[in-house]
């Protein structure tokens, strides 16, 4: 399972988006998002190059507008390096209204903090996913955020 | 790390009244329902899919004949950047048609071809491993794989581009990507029309996101012809999908799109 996160995080790093200036540490914080997403990749799911990082403070939120595509089913996948932190991703569609399955789950481990939350499309158009620190001990926490479909 | 013209991601900070909205309820119980008109005021740019997405949903509804939307290799060897970096982009997406189509031979010319393009554009070392990757995934008949390094293939060669300062021509790659899906997507929804397929093409926010990044092109992309065409034919594709609302676009409009799509890639590939 490393070997194959490492392989991830090589493939990924360098792709993505950031906005913070913490690089290293979005870098990292990607890596766990990606862990995260392992077991979708080996499920028949195909991850995406494009990648979002940042970092926020705790309680704050950014939204990401995202085309989906009706028929198909998106996990996205949110990670976290920063010890004892809470994340969160949820996603609504272009009218507000809550679309991802029941299914979405957050997780904290000794070294960081992950979230999930999987779309069957029912319609095409634009959506907007949510991610945000629930809870955590630094001044602003950075987070990494990829996506598979199939 | 510079942002890459498809990776343009819209993180838009939330003003605190919505996020009160959002958030009311703890976050293992997120709310139902959202004001989203709080944030299409900040809203900028899309993602953009890689053509395979769409391909994929297209899949679920039926046996689209890829092989039949599968283009020979261009033979153009254009020599302005901005030209390049189009053709480049029509290329691997014509890779992602060649995958659905499981056509080997395809994939194998088309993996030359991208080399020979990012050589052209300075940017061949970061390629030529997913090159490879992609021939040789294609010949194991590992076609997921040949979709995922079609991917980091663009993602690298736009990364090398925006390294390079040349954020215009990674732009340029992901736009003629999609221009080059969207034909194909026409011409499938077209062969077998159904609303439901049609539905697809309901992307108005990647179109916005285009004439965005358009504008703000240097004056070496901006006005080169090709990509002026480029720009006034995809202005002409969003007024067409806008005229359809929310509804899936009639098979008028789609024939309208597949045709406008068709020409500007004839421009580009001959």
């Amino acid at each position: 399972m490393k070997n194959f996160t490492r392989l991830l995080v090589a493939a990924a790093l360098g792709l993505g988006l950031f906005v913070s200036p913490a690089r290293a540490t979005v870098d990292d914080a990607l890596s766990f998002a990606l862990e995260a997403m392992g077991k979708y990749i080996k499920g028949g799911y195909t991850l995406r190059e494009d990648t979002w990082g940042g970092d926020l403070p705790e309680k704050e939120a950014k939204a990401i507008s995202h085309q989906l595509f009706k028929g198909n089913d998106y996990w996205f996948c949110m990670g976290s390096d920063v010890n004892g932190s809470k994340i969160s991703i949820h996603v609504y569609d272009s009218d507000g209204n809550l679309v991802e399955e029941s299914n979405s789950w957050q997780d904290q481990k000794a070294d960081g903090s992950y979230a999930g939350a999987e779309v069957k499309c029912k319609r095409t158009g634009t959506y907007f996913l949510i991610v945000k620190i629930e809870k955590s001990s630094e001044e602003r926490t950075s987070w990494g955020l990829v996506y598979s479909y199939k | 790390m510079n942002k890459r013209p498809w990776q343009i991601h819209t993180t838009l900070p939330l003003a605190a009244a919505l996020l009160a909205g959002v958030f009311a309820v703890s976050a293992q119980q997120p709310a139902q329902k959202i004001d989203v008109s709080k944030l299409s005021y900040a809203q900028s740019e899309v993602v953009i899919p890689n053509p395979s997405e769409v391909f994929a949903a297209l899949d679920k509804m039926g046996s689209p004949n890829w092989s039949k939307v599968l283009n020979p290799p261009s033979k153009n060897k254009p020599i302005h950047p901005p030209e390049i970096a189009m053709l480049l982009g029509t290329v691997i997406a014509n890779g992602f048609v060649a995958v659905e189509a499981k056509d080997k031979g395809a994939v194998d010319e088309i993996g030359r071809k991208v080399i020979e393009l990012a050589d052209s554009l300075g940017v061949r070392e970061e390629v030529i491993r997913h090159s490879n990757a992609i021939t040789n995934a294609a010949k194991d008949g590992e076609w997921n794989t040949v979709r995922t390094e079609l991917d980091k293939a663009k993602s690298s060669v736009t990364g090398a581009m925006e390294k390079l300062r040349s954020r215009d021509n990674s732009q340029l790659i992901s736009i003629t990507g999609w221009l080059r899906g969207t034909q194909a997507l026409t011409s499938l929804i077209m062969a077998d029309y159904k609303p439901e397929r049609a539905e697809l093409l309901h992307q108005p926010d990647i179109l916005a996101t285009f004439e965005k990044q358009f504008e703000t092109m240097g004056k070496g992309a901006k006005e080169n012809k090709r990509v002026v065409e480029l720009r006034e034919g995809l202005k002409k594709v969003k007024t067409i999908i806008l005229s359809g609302g929310t509804e899936p676009l009639s098979e008028k409009s789609v024939g309208e799109i597949n045709a406008i799509t068709t020409e500007l890639l004839k421009a580009i590939e001959h």
